[in-house]
């Protein structure tokens, strides 16, 4: 059925050996074809006489000629059209670049307006030379990233299995020598033997018991596992968008309009400041007539204190005459 | 005992004291409870009595101003009692900091995460700022998480009042590293715009995983800067050059930044740029900053309790609030100590703060 080159007609049955390559304009021929038409140099295609080359014809990876052209154009428009959503003010204008990206993509595959198309992308190309360059430094970092976290993943899972074997083989010997010992004391001393069989059986217990509490240590969590909770977390606490200012502290800044100049003798010398010795500092003469401002104000609002007020605390009084 | 004595005892026995946590020259960290809560605190106690000057200066700076601001990104002051000659802070208990956050390897922050920090480090900033404080000495070590995962302003030991009409201002402030070119040109008369220089070094940092402007020396740190971000013109800075301590370290292109922060959006790096422009006052506010398009950008902040944290066993020694030498051994020894002696040098080099510091003398029974 599929086993026949569509150009010579041989198929399995004659040539067992028979490989079908697939050809830059989609089309399937069988090597020995390739071989006859191409080996003299470029020459056209015998079904759309589109002019190819030997070096152009790639192994078949889908079944479906088709599926293989459009996963073909789409790995080619994924270079250049990489943006992401951070590049975009608005949900919107992403929506319309994916729209944009996704047109292009089904008239190449499609042959639709194929000179207008290419001329689109080469266009976008141009315009957006260096996002593009930037979000492919982007995904290399994480590709490399994610490299780097997985090498670690590894080698901790590594330590710890060499770690598990040490434990086992410390065990072993321990009971070796746990064997050992009773067997001794068995042999030398004059008390109970059961009583003896016991001590040790506890003994034995013990250290299992120590063994596994110390390996059961929660530092042991490989990243790739805290990576994961922290996307399971995401997903349970949503992030919320910023609120520039999250307190009520009341500054007193709607009490008064500050005035461009005052007569102010204090700040004389910051004025007169020819050279700007004080003011190339940062220092504004404006903030400390604010700041006098506000202090003014503070306190305008409140209630004076009530004169008959009992207090049983003299020093507290006499703080606040 | 007089009603001040039976206050002070009085506050002495709602908070318990427990291990030791670390130890600096002038301050040892305690971890302690609310006896009636059992609400875990810090307390810091402060060595008074064999000092001759009296209470090191950055303990009435901290007092002063953190007595005033209560914010959710500034650490809180709970209480503040005495005991014998000593000087005792209550204050909140956080796990960690984000040097610790920074420097550990097996953490990975994604673009969301460094915008809430760097967030939540502009709104505790503005606080301060609005209300007439600024906190000269901004650096990872000082910004403090909480178990929530929030971030906090810590350490006001260098902190100070501005906008006072014409009084100088030393300008031996702030961690080298985090210090702007104006302090560095010795300028006297300065004004917020000193943090926010701070900020977007950490800021910065938070993308590099190392420090951005890592400089020697003084001079050596102009040098960086400048090679970092190009020599300031005239007409960039106005006046500069008339800075009491202006010296010339020859001169450097300007670099743009994306060439250091490939991987950064384009608001991202528009905003670090505002924050690290040299003219002070075209340099951008905390207000403005918070209102930065990076901010309402997506990706959205990452919520406080989902932002990484370093593992446990490096954060068993808490409390790193300045000041503070770690004791026994763990990575964050390591860590710490050289930013720790720079931090000494400083608040012990400042000329206003042994005369103030004299005034006080908390060996003698105070009425």
């Amino acid at each position: 059925m599929d086993d026949q080159c569509p150009v010579c007609k041989s198929d399995r049955y004659l040539n067992p050996k028979l490989r079908l390559l697939v050809s830059a304009c989609y089309h399937k021929m069988c090597e020995s074809c390739i071989d006859r038409l191409f080996t003299l140099g470029p020459a056209p295609c015998p079904i759309c006489n589109k002019t190819l080359r030997k070096l152009a014809f790639t192994p078949q990876t889908f079944e479906d000629l088709g599926v293989e052209k459009e996963v073909a154009v789409r790995r080619r428009l994924a270079k250049d059209f990489n943006k992401r959503r951070e590049d975009f003010p608005d949900l919107r204008s992403y929506n319309n670049y994916l729209e944009d990206a996704e047109d292009i993509a089904f008239n190449l595959i499609n042959d639709i307006d194929i000179p207008e198309t290419e001329a689109r992308i080469a266009q976008y190309k141009i315009e957006n030379a260096n996002l593009i360059e930037l979000n492919l430094r982007r995904e290399e970092q994480y590709a490399q990233y994610l490299k780097e976290q997985e090498e670690s993943d590894r080698f901790d899972r590594e330590q710890r299995a060499s770690e598990l074997l040490k434990a086992e083989e410390d065990e072993r010997e321990e009971r070796e020598k746990g064997r050992r010992e009773l067997i001794d004391k068995l042999e030398t001393s004059d008390k109970d033997a059961s009583k003896l069989v016991a001590r040790s059986r506890a003994q034995a217990q013990k250290r299992a018991s120590n063994r596994t509490s110390s390996t059961m240590n929660p530092a042991f969590q490989s990243s790739a596992k805290l990576l994961r909770s922290r996307a399971a977390q995401s997903t349970v606490i949503p992030d919320v968008p910023h609120v520039p200012l999250q307190d009520d502290w009341y500054a007193y800044e709607d009490k008064f309009t500050l005035r461009d100049n005052y007569d102010d003798p204090i700040s004389e010398a910051v004025r007169k400041d020819r050279e700007g010795i004080m003011r190339a500092g940062g220092y504004r003469v404006e903030e400390a007539w604010q700041r006098a401002l506000t202090f003014a104000v503070a306190g305008l609002d409140l209630c004076p204190l009530g004169s008959a007020q009992p207090s049983a605390d003299p020093d507290v009084v006499m703080v606040t005459a | 005992m007089d009603v001040v004595e039976k206050a002070n005892a009085a506050t002495q026995r709602k908070w318990a004291k427990d291990a030791k946590i670390g130890e600096g020259t002038y301050a040892v960290v305690y971890r302690g409870r609310e006896v009636a809560t059992g609400r875990q605190v810090a307390i810091k106690k402060i060595k008074v009595g064999q000092f001759k000057d009296g209470l090191d200066m950055s303990a009435i700076r901290e007092v002063k101003y953190l007595r005033e601001l209560k914010h959710q990104n500034v650490i809180e002051l709970l209480d503040v009692f005495s005991s014998k000659t000593n000087l005792n802070l209550v204050l909140e208990f956080l796990d960690t900091d984000l040097e610790l956050v920074i420097k550990d390897r097996s953490l990975v922050f994604l673009p969301a995460d460094i915008k809430a920090w760097i967030a939540m480090t502009f709104r505790g900033l503005e606080f301060c700022h609005r209300n007439w404080i600024l906190h000269r000495d901004l650096k990872p070590n000082n910004l403090l998480i909480s178990a929530d995962g929030q971030l906090k302003l810590a350490d006001f030991g260098l902190a100070r009042d501005f906008a006072d009409p014409g009084y100088k201002m030393t300008c031996q402030v702030i961690t080298r590293w985090y210090r702007p070119p104006e302090l560095l040109f010795g300028c006297r008369y300065y004004s917020t715009a000193v943090d926010i220089w701070s900020v977007g070094c950490i800021f910065a940092e938070l993308m590099l995983r190392t420090p951005y402007l890592p400089g020697e020396s003084d001079l050596d740190q102009l040098k960086t800067t400048f090679r970092a971000l190009g020599t300031p013109t005239e007409e960039e800075w106005p006046g500069h050059s008339k800075l009491p301590d202006y010296i010339s370290v020859g001169h450097f292109p300007r670099t743009p930044l994306r060439d250091l922060f490939t991987a950064a959006s384009a608001d991202c790096l528009n905003l670090l740029n505002k924050c690290l422009i040299y003219d002070p006052k075209k340099r951008i506010s905390a207000k403005d900053a918070l209102h930065h398009p990076y901010f309402s950008a997506l990706p959205y902040p990452s919520h406080p309790s989902k932002l990484p944290k370093p593992a446990k066993k490096i954060s068993a020694l808490e409390e790193m609030d300045g000041n503070v030498d770690m004791s026994g051994p763990g990575p964050a020894v390591k860590a710490n100590p050289p930013n720790n002696k720079l931090k000494r040098k400083l608040s012990s080099a400042e000329g206003d703060a042994r005369s103030i510091a004299r005034k006080l003398d908390f060996t003698q029974k105070s009425d």
